[in-house]
């Protein structure tokens, strides 16, 4: 089987299991409460671990090796920055928007170091990933283009989200191989413009509607229309933003990864968005009548569906990636310190 | 190699990455005296045990050992590699323990519920009261200045009392001397309130909001002076701010992690303005009052006096409402009633006899 080359179809299996987690989830709840928060950077840690750890591919597992003071440290300085800006901002507004200014300028930075640390602590088979991406390419992606995007009434919005996703992507590394990140915007003003149609249509719908209950067209047939059908638009209005907002998570997601590669294998992805759409709706139910006790199970459910309608295409054999000897040299050097972890979401 | 079939020593399949490439090689791993023994198809390498690390039990995940000079086995025969830590010497520790067990999850649910309650009760009241003395007089002076704004856009009218009446009371109560020198410098405004009825309050920055109704209610100024005492004990002990800090857990929270009190000052003009101290909140100002009265050798009971009166007031503004009692609903009116401990209650302690 070794050296011949097999074009195969990995799928991403995660093997996390609802009860499984919420035994861990529950101990690092109560853990953080009675700490008054400061053990949450265990608690993350040990998230990601089982996180990272239930999702296999290949026959092998992943890992993560973010250390608990790491992200301490990355959370008091987030939070020490957050006070500071709120106290100032009370006794000396002028100092607090100074601030705040400064903060918003450095945060594409701190972006860019998360996401430094978050790959350089993730590993698959021995082998660490890692980022690459350039400073002034994290000012282009996470600040230059979201501002023309908002100056431009949002009509470059969907390339903006295009750069955002190709800084992130592109720059990523597994070993010495490299992803490269192909999607080009078109793809994704394809689904703004269809999402946007979507919505437009619902509103068009549901103004008909209101017109026909309030029997007659004009303003006064719309207020008379609203105010009888008022339970119905509303749960319309939540079922259509629900489905759209489905579709276009999904699209995303299937946009996004199946125009990845790494080295000479190719990422796919196929999620489901009536799946995806269920998922939602199921999650959110489940957590409102428990009172948050569902949250773990929400969240495994939602990770299994995502990730194992992802999978590689492997064009040849796993093996065939080392290490960056070049990462490996300067790892050790590298202060845990300078790269710590800020909490933002993708 | 010595082969002992009596050994019972324990053999765990693994794979095993060098840490150099992704290519991983199927070894068997066993103990060797003091060390990690690996076999694979036609090798082998050992470490010494205090080389090697084990990851702690995670769910079901793959077991990670971890070697010091580099590469790392994954595990996923969980009973196995539980023997071989046996044979190690190895233990379980308590975190372990209690991530795993059902009973121990139920039982951090129930701790979580008593955690929230007992914060409620307790650290809520205590954290109130913690930061209510620290913060700095600026922001007591934003709040006082916005309260009063609305209540003179709302509730109070220009007061009707003259100019020398009004000079005459702020005269007897900068008189009175304080049983602790004062945090805050206080002064007097005169207003007028045939809603409220006869009430007079302190605003957390050390105005104190005094109503004609309230002077037009007794011949005896002492017994004015005693409720500007007791209403100085709520501006001394901060009880407009706690109860603020108190109503809100978000915003104490948020003042607490985040020093973000911006949403407090919101809201703070609304809760003073309800006035609903609590009990305790009212007996501390009941003690402070009385010891001002004493250290200026008036009489206590002034401030029973003047506060049947008040009661008295109120009661015939409800029944002059709603003759009906059971629909007396008069928000003013009731509002007093029902937020203050009765009168009787409150003068037992310091009037005894009355």
């Amino acid at each position: 089987m070794q050296g011949q080359l097999v074009r195969q179809n990995q799928h991403f299996e995660f093997t996390g299991k609802g009860w499984e987690y919420f035994r861990i989830w529950i101990v690092n709840v109560l853990l953080t409460i009675l700490t008054l928060g400061i053990y949450s950077a265990w608690a993350k840690v040990r998230r990601l671990q089982y996180f990272y750890r239930n999702t296999r591919l290949a026959d092998a597992s992943f890992d993560y090796h973010g250390t608990p003071t790491a992200i301490l440290k990355g959370r008091a300085i987030a939070l020490g920055l957050v006070v500071l800006y709120n106290v100032t901002l009370e006794f000396n507004p002028i100092l607090g928007l100074v601030i705040g200014l400064f903060l918003v300028l450095a945060m594409p930075w701190l972006l860019m170091r998360s996401l430094r640390f978050k790959l350089y602590n993730s590993s698959y088979r021995g082998l660490r990933f890692g980022f690459s991406g350039s400073t002034g390419g994290a000012y282009r992606a996470f600040l230059l283009y979201p501002l023309m995007a908002v100056f431009t009434l949002y009509l470059l919005a969907p390339l903006a989200h295009q750069r955002f996703k190709h800084y992130q992507f592109d720059n990523g590394r597994f070993g010495s191989s490299a992803f490269r990140f192909g999607a080009a915007a078109k793809g994704f003003y394809l689904l703004y413009l269809s999402a946007l149609a979507a919505m437009a249509g619902t509103v068009l719908l549901l103004v008909a509607m209101a017109m026909v209950s309030g029997m007659g067209p004009g303003i006064q047939g719309l207020i008379t229309g609203f105010a009888a059908a008022g339970p119905v638009i509303m749960f319309v209005m939540v079922a259509s933003v629900l489905i759209v907002s489905s579709l276009f998570i999904a699209y995303i997601q299937n946009l996004v990864w199946g125009n990845t590669e790494l080295g000479a294998h190719r990422f796919f992805s196929n999620v489901s968005a009536r799946r995806l759409l269920w998922l939602r709706v199921t999650n959110f139910v489940g957590v409102v009548l428990t009172l948050g006790l569902f949250k773990p199970f929400a969240d495994i459910r939602m990770l299994r569906l995502k990730l194992e309608s992802m999978g590689l295409t492997v064009n040849g054999d796993m093996s065939e990636f080392i290490a960056d000897q070049q990462q490996q040299a300067t790892a050790a050097g590298e202060e845990t310190a300078e790269m710590f972890d800020v909490d933002i979401s993708f | 190699m010595s082969i002992s079939p009596s050994d019972a020593s324990v053999q765990v399949a693994a794979a095993y990455y060098d840490g150099q490439s992704a290519a991983n090689k199927a070894v068997l791993l066993s103990i060797d005296g003091s060390d990690l023994l690996l076999r694979g198809s036609a090798w082998e390498t050992r470490w010494p045990l205090h080389e090697v690390h084990v990851s702690e039990r995670l769910g079901n995940t793959p077991r990670l050992i971890t070697f010091a000079g580099g590469g790392h086995c994954e595990v996923n025969d969980h009973a196995g590699l539980a023997g071989l830590l046996a044979q190690a010497g190895v233990g379980r520790n308590w975190l372990d323990g209690l991530q795993h067990s059902m009973a121990w999850a139920l039982a951090a649910v129930v701790l979580i519920v008593f955690a929230f309650g007992g914060a409620y009760r307790y650290l809520l009241p205590w954290g109130a009261e913690a930061i209510a003395m620290r913060v700095p007089g600026a922001v007591l002076q934003k709040m006082g200045d916005s309260t009063l704004e609305m209540l003179d856009r709302s509730l109070l009218d220009p007061s009707k009392l003259d100019a020398a009446r009004q000079q005459e009371l702020s005269d007897a109560f900068a008189r009175l001397k304080p049983p602790v020198d004062p945090q805050m410098q206080y002064h007097i405004v005169f207003r007028s309130s045939p809603k409220i009825g006869p009430n007079a309050f302190a605003l957390p920055d050390g105005t104190i909001v005094m109503l004609d109704e309230l002077v037009e209610l007794t011949g005896d100024d002492n017994e004015i002076v005693a409720v500007l005492a007791h209403e100085r004990g709520h501006v001394e002990r901060r009880h407009a701010m706690r109860m603020v800090l108190q109503s809100s857990v978000v915003g104490l929270v948020l003042a607490w992690y985040v020093g973000d009190v911006s949403g407090l000052l919101a809201t703070a003009p609304a809760i003073i303005m309800q006035a609903k101290y609590s009990r305790d909140m009212e007996r501390e100002a009941d003690v402070y009052a009385e010891q001002t009265m004493l250290g200026n050798g008036l009489s206590p009971c002034l401030l029973g006096t003047i506060l049947d009166r008040m009661e008295a007031a109120y009661l015939a503004k409800v029944r002059e409402k709603h003759p009906d009692a059971d629909a007396a609903k008069d928000s003013g009116a009731m509002d007093y009633l029902s937020s203050h401990p009765s009168t009787r209650e409150r003068m037992s302690l310091m009037c005894p006899g009355k």
